[in-house]
Formats: C-alpha cells, sequence, structure tokens
C-alpha cells in the first residue's frame, strides 16, 4: 500500500515537473533585468570549455560590467548554427546578442528575428562610419538590423609546399598569381604532375557549391537574375556565359583532370580536403585560418592570393560576419548589446579595444592558426582600430608574411576588381540548384552544360522566383 | 427481499464503484506523466503541424490561412515527383535488399546447433553503433577515391575505383546496404523469436515425415510467421519511406539530387531555408502523413484476412 502511494505521488511529481517543464519552455527568453535592478545581456558563442577562452570572456565581461555597470553579460554558450537558430528564434529563446554571416542575414532580417539597431548606431556614432556597401548588407528599407565587424573578399588559397614543388613561388615565398581562370586550371595541372596530388578542389554540395560558383559565373559575364519594369524577378543564367564557365567547371575534372575523386563535397569536406593536403589550390574567404588548424595544417603550410580574373571580369565576392540583436530585446538592453559590441569593433583604437584585440590573437596563435591574413575595412574613413589591428598582425605573425601578400595587397587595393555582394533575392536556393548542376558535370561526362542550366534556370523561376515568399 | 438486503446490495454496489473508481484515478494518475510527454512531444506538434500547414508561416510563427497554398507549392516544385520516385525506390531497394535475409538468418540460428549465442551476438553488433558513427564509417568505406575500403579492394584486385555513393545509379542500392547492415539484425531478432515460438511437435512431425531444412522451413515455419512477416513488411515500408538522415549525413541528397528523400526534403524545407520553407515543411508532412496511412489501413485489412485464415 505503502509502495503505491509512493508510485502515485512520484507519478504526481514527475507530470507536475513536465508541465512546469514545458510552460517554462514555452515562456519567453527571460526578463531583460536582473534582481539587482540591471539590464541583463545574453551573450551567445560562450566558451563552453574552461580554458584560455573562457577566462578571456570572464575578464572581458568584467572589465564591461565594471565600466557600465548597469549592465551585466550573461553567458550564453549557443552559437549560431541555421538548424537550431529558426525554431530558438521562433520560441523568443535568443540570446540578446548572437553572430551570424552575411549568407544568413536577408533571411534573418525578412523573418523580423534581429532588432532595429539605426537609432543607437546614431546616437553612438557609428552610423556614419559604416562602409555604406558594408551597411547595405544588413539593411532593409533604410533601417539598420546588425553591426557587421568583418569583412572578407574571396581569394585563392594554397597549399606552399605544393606550389613550390610545382615550381609556383617565388624565392621570397610569395606565390605567383594566376592571372585568370585558365591560369589556375595550368597552376593546379602543374601541382598534380609535380605532386600527384589533385591541384585544385571546388565544393559542390549543401549549396557550398553554388556559393563559390557565383562569382566564378560573374568573372564569365554571368548575371542571375534580374528585376522587371514589373517589380519580378527573373533568372536568366541560361546564357552562353553561364555554359562557359559550368564548362571550365567540367574541364577541371575531364580535361585538365585537377580534382579529388569525390565529387560530392560539403562545406566540411571542403576544407578538410585542402587542410589534409588533398588539393593545392581552392577559393576561399579570408577566415580560412580558423577553418584548418582543425586538420593540423601548419601556418606556415598554406597562403592566400588575390581571385583571378575571368573572360568578361574581374570581381569577386564579399564575405564576412555580423552581430545581431535578438528582436524581444528591450532599447536599454540593444543600447548595452551596442555597447558591448564596441569594446571589440570600434573604429577608435580605444584602450579596451586594443586589449581585446590583442587578446584575441594571442588567443588564435595559442591554436597554431595563422595570423597574418588582413581584413577588408568596415569602416569608411581611416580607421585607427584597423591601423592598430593591422600593425600588430604584422607584429605578431607566424608565418613568411610574403604567403599571404598577395591576398592583403589584393583586399587593400581591389584595384579594376569590383567587390560583389550575393545574389539579391533567394540566393541560397540558386546555391542548391547550381549545385545539382555541379554534381552532374563532374560525375557525368557526357554532361550537356547548356541543357543542365536551361533546366536549372526554368527550375529556379517556377520554384523560387515565382513564389518569392516560399 | 428485506429492506436490509437491499441495502447492502446497494451498499456492495456503491462501494464497488468507488473502489472502481478509486482504481480508474490511480491508473490515471500513473499514466499521467506518458500522457503528458505524449501530448507535448507527439500529438500537440503532429496536430499543430497538420493544422499550421494551412497557414503562411514566418519561420515558425503562423501568419494568415492561406488554404492549399503550401501544398500546392511542394507538389507544383519541379523536384517533387523525381524525389517521391527515389523515396519509392528507397523502399523498392531496401525490400529487395533486406527483406527476407532476416527471416533467412533467423531460420539459420534456430537450426544450429553450436555457436548459436555468439552467432546472434555477432550479428547483433551493427545495431549497438550509433547511427551517425556507422554512417560515416559507410561514408568511408563508400569513398570513392583509393582511401576508401571498398575501393582499396577494387586496387588490389587489379581494378579501377568505383565511384560508389558518386555514381547516381548505385547512390540510392548503396545507402540501403549500409541501411540493411545496420538495421536487419533486430528484424532478425523478432523473426527468431517468433520461430522459436513454433511447437517443436510440429517439426518432430514433419521430420518424421521425411521433410528437409527447406520443407520444414516452408511449411512448417513461414505459416507460423506470416503474420509477423506481415507486420515487418509493413514497418520496413513506412520506415524507409520516412529516410533521411542516410543522405543527409552520406550524400547531401546528390549526386544531383539522386539521392534526395521527402523526408530528405522535409528537413530541407524546415531547418535549411532560412525559415522560408516551414510552411511547406509541414505540407510535405501531411502528405507523407497520409500516404502512410494509407498503407496502414492497408497492413490492417491485410492482416484480418491473414487472421481470419486460422
Amino acid at each position: 500500500m505503502k509502495f503505491r502511494k509512493g508510485l502515485k505521488i512520484m507519478s504526481l511529481a514527475a507530470a507536475a515537473a513536465v508541465l512546469c517543464g514545458s510552460l517554462v519552455g514555452c515562456e519567453n527568453g527571460g526578463g531583460s533585468t536582473s534582481s539587482n535592478g540591471k539590464t541583463q545581456i545574453s551573450v551567445a558563442g560562450w566558451p563552453s570549455k574552461e580554458g584560455k577562452d573562457k577566462e578571456n570572456m570572464e575578464a572581458k565581461k568584467a572589465r564591461f560590467e565594471e565600466a557600465n555597470p548597469e549592465f551585466e553579460i550573461v553567458p550564453d554558450n549557443w552559437s549560431f548554427d541555421l538548424k537550431s537558430f529558426y525554431p530558438k528564434a521562433a520560441g523568443g529563446q535568443l540570446p540578446t546578442v548572437y553572430g551570424t554571416h552575411f549568407t544568413e542575414v536577408s533571411q534573418i532580417i525578412a523573418a523580423g528575428y534581429s532588432a532595429d539597431i539605426t537609432e543607437q548606431l546614431k546616437k553612438d556614432g557609428l552610423y556614419d562610419k559604416f562602409n555604406p556597401q558594408v551597411l547595405d548588407l544588413v539593411s532593409k528599407d533604410g533601417k539598420v538590423y546588425a553591426f557587421p565587424y568583418a569583412t572578407y573578399a574571396l581569394g585563392l588559397a594554397f597549399n606552399v609546399d605544393m606550389m613550390e614543388a610545382a615550381g609556383l613561388m617565388e624565392a621570397d615565398g610569395t606565390p605567383k598569381q594566376p592571372k585568370d581562370w585558365y591560369e589556375v586550371a595550368e597552376f593546379a595541372v602543374k601541382i598534380k604532375e609535380a605532386t600527384g596530388n589533385p591541384g585544385f578542389v571546388f565544393p559542390s554540395a549543401n549549396n557550398n557549391g553554388g556559393w563559390i560558383f557565383t562569382p566564378v559565373a560573374w568573372s564569365f559575364g554571368v548575371d542571375f537574375m534580374e528585376k522587371g519594369s514589373d517589380g519580378k524577378w527573373k533568372a536568366i543564367f541560361d546564357s552562353p556565359e553561364a555554359t562557359e564557365a559550368l564548362q571550365f567547371i567540367k574541364d577541371l575534372k575531364w580535361k585538365y583532370d585537377v580534382l579529388p575523386a569525390n565529387t560530392l563535397i560539403d562545406g566540411t569536406e571542403y576544407y578538410k580536403i585542402f587542410g589534409t593536403g588533398g588539393a593545392g589550390i581552392q577559393i576561399t574567404a579570408g577566415d580560412v585560418p580558423s577553418k584548418l588548424t582543425q586538420y593540423g595544417m601548419q601556418p606556415e603550410q598554406f597562403g592566400m592570393m588575390a581571385m583571378p580574373a575571368g573572360p568578361k571580369r574581374h570581381v569577386t565576392l564579399m564575405g564576412g560576419s555580423i552581430q545581431a540583436v535578438s528582436n524581444k530585446a528591450t532599447d536599454k538592453q540593444i543600447e548595452g548589446s551596442l555597447k558591448w559590441l564596441e569594446t571589440s569593433y570600434t573604429p577608435e583604437a580605444t584602450d579596451e579595444y586594443k586589449k581585446n584585440t590583442e587578446t584575441d590573437i594571442d588567443r588564435r596563435l595559442e591554436k597554431n592558426e595563422l595570423i597574418g591574413i588582413k581584413s577588408m575595412s568596415i569602416w569608411n574613413t581611416d580607421s585607427e582600430a584597423v591601423k592598430f589591428s593591422h600593425k600588430l598582425i604584422d607584429e605578431k605573425t607566424n608565418a613568411n608574411p610574403n604567403h599571404v601578400k598577395l591576398y592583403n595587397d589584393f583586399v587593400a587595393d581591389l584595384g579594376d576588381c569590383k567587390l560583389r555582394p550575393e545574389e539579391p533575392v533567394c540566393a541560397q536556393e540558386l546555391y542548391g540548384i547550381l549545385d545539382g548542376c555541379i554534381q552532374e558535370v563532374l560525375t557525368n561526362k557526357d554532361a550537356d552544360c547548356a541543357a543542365l542550366l536551361k533546366k536549372a534556370c526554368s527550375d529556379f523561376q517556377v520554384n523560387y522566383l515565382d513564389n518569392l515568399d516560399y | 427481499m428485506s429492506s436490509t438486503d437491499s441495502n447492502t446490495i446497494e451498499l456492495r454496489k456503491r462501494m464497488k464503484r468507488k473502489s472502481s473508481f478509486r482504481n480508474d484515478l490511480d491508473a490515471w494518475i500513473l499514466f499521467l506523466p506518458s500522457v503528458l510527454v505524449l501530448f507535448l512531444m507527439i500529438w500537440r506538434p503532429t496536430v499543430l503541424g497538420a493544422v499550421w500547414s494551412f497557414f503562411k508561416m514566418n519561420a515558425y510563427t503562423p501568419g494568415d490561412f492561406c488554404g492549399f497554398d503550401n501544398f500546392r507549392k511542394v507538389v507544383t516544385h519541379t523536384q517533387f515527383l523525381p524525389t517521391l520516385w527515389n523515396t519509392v525506390q528507397y523502399v523498392l531497394w531496401s525490400l529487395i535488399l533486406g527483406y527476407l535475409p532476416p527471416v533467412l538468418i533467423a531460420v539459420l540460428i534456430n537450426e544450429m546447433v553450436h555457436f548459436n549465442n555468439g552467432f546472434r551476438v555477432t550479428i547483433y553488433l551493427p545495431a549497438v553503433i550509433p547511427g551517425i558513427a556507422a554512417m560515416l564509417m559507410w561514408y568511408y568505406i563508400y569513398y570513392p577515391d583509393q582511401t576508401g575500403l571498398l575501393n582499396m579492394v577494387l586496387v588490389k584486385l587489379g581494378m579501377e575505383p568505383f565511384a560508389w555513393l558518386n555514381n547516381p545509379t548505385f547512390v540510392i542500392p548503396g545507402i540501403m546496404i549500409y541501411s540493411t547492415w545496420k538495421g536487419f539484425a533486430g528484424t532478425m531478432l523478432l523473426y527468431y523469436a517468433s520461430v522459436q515460438s513454433v511447437s517443436v511437435e510440429l517439426y518432430e512431425a514433419a521430420l518424421i515425415d521425411g521433410a528437409g531444412i527447406w520443407k520444414r522451413a516452408w511449411h512448417v515455419t513461414k505459416p507460423q510467421l506470416e503474420g509477423i512477416l506481415l507486420l515487418c513488411l509493413v514497418n520496413q515500408i513506412i520506415g524507409v519511406f520516412q529516410i533521411m538522415e542516410q543522405p543527409l549525413a552520406m550524400t547531401g541528397g546528390g549526386p544531383n539530387g539522386a539521392s534526395i528523400s521527402l523526408g530528405y526534403q522535409l528537413y530541407q524545407y524546415g531547418f535549411n531555408s532560412g525559415g522560408k520553407g516551414t510552411g511547406q515543411a509541414m505540407a510535405l508532412g501531411v502528405i507523407v502523413f497520409l500516404i502512410l496511412m494509407v498503407m496502414t489501413v492497408f497492413y490492417f485489412w491485410l492482416n484480418k484476412r491473414v487472421e481470419d485464415r486460422y
């Protein structure tokens, strides 16, 4: 009898726990003020493992809270990923500040999950200091919805040992720069002849293929879509230029034979192949070092150079990272969030900025990440902060600076190269469709590039452009 | 009947009702946590998913009622029919590769005199390897260059490496070979339990009549297994129809969409569309649910016919 009574109590307790748990889950992401009256700012991407990273963040938090006693930073270990972001956002569970990439920002803004920070940026005197082209990427209808903090242009990463073996490096460690895509193919052939390894790797899955293919195609003269006078978008990439661009990718496999055997290469596989010495050259952004350390690639083993030109244009894709503030944030939280972000991202070289930048570089050095690549400035004027950061990179570089000289010169002065943002609508869906074309030409020697692109163009129109709110 | 008797009967009835109520209450209290979990994790999302498939979704927040618009977008998507056909191919290949081997092995183990238990455990091992780890293992077994295990063997035999999962014709059978390897042991145990429950006297009688192993399997074992065979057939069809993790982890749906299944497409709508495809994800979920409901009804009808024979 006692046992049954105990069982019943346990059942009721379990039911109550389930109910409470679910109700807590349904609740909005917590209040905005703590019990001591401070405004709470939860910050995503907080290191969960004990160690230097976490200690640095704790120290940064302590300094911030001391300088801004009305705010309290609340660590949140969640980091942005596409799968969990939207469910989390719909449940009102987003941290106050979270980081993401340019590739995702337009969809996040469209879904309304990032707060309008225009007024606060103006109050803080930052609004006019951003590069307008960069700010435009995070704006909608004249309002700014995110804080861009790093921008990169796509360029070419290369394996130093393989380039040396193929005789493609100068004595001082500067690589020879391929002028156009066909010269890239020649470089890749030389690498393969000299090392026996694939000279080039091109992604093809999980939208990565399409993402990398777009700037290549632009340089062949391709335009993917245009807006008609009626305001409707039309897919226009069933063109001879697009056929030529896709034929180039096909030739890398079947004519030059410089690609790896695997033709289903997603983002992870892409960096793994390059990072483990499975390919000599890849197209990538300037943030590539952080993606290669996990494969044991030493800073001296790779470098970067400029994006080559195509037959019609010299163009590259702009990529980068942003910090956004949750749409649930109060005005006070937006104020605190921007104050927090400005400790690391500001045009002025404040003491706090200097401290945080130095700590960040030291942290990356400890991880054996290549220090030497300079990102493009997000500011429209000569920024003291950028000068400080670049000087520090020069001082602390852990590899031959000539390995990345051509890329750094490229992003410092693009010259005739045009910097383009991603395609304006349904970019991810376009990438998915282009992935299919790339996979087909890499697996089928007899694939008809023109026919593939005709179908892809029609599919993109019917499935997405005709259903923009799909 | 005296009034005392009638009062006693009435009292007993009331006591019985009270006791029955108390028993029911006890049962409901014990049942409550499971009901709540089922409600929150299964019933509520299922019903909400079906209801929201008729709404224009803003990521995971329902907006205006849009009728069958999400369904229209799903079925008019140019990849819908190829994806449906891929899914049917997954089912067909799973039946070709994976339906009969568990039965045969169950019968074999049942007939084994020595090493019966050891063999059973060995066969069950793949089922205890975590799914993603096993998929990655097979990803490298199938890896298309000379570092792939199968290609190492081919090269040793003096043959050219094969593209395996990079080959659009092989990709679905290739994934189903993995799935069969991973999942057939569980089904085999079900069959084995059924085979064990077949009366030994029936086998003895068959032996006396001079029946060999195949005749015993056909005339004694098979009739006893028909119910479970049918159940496993429908379970397998329903399970494989929802295949998602394998193409996600092993091929990303490629090459050129050759391994995209309805389940994978649903996942793409739900989690890889930047929140734009959640309405379609729910609509596709309803479509898959309806297809599976038809199969389930068919199963019950078939099951009844099988049971009526005995």
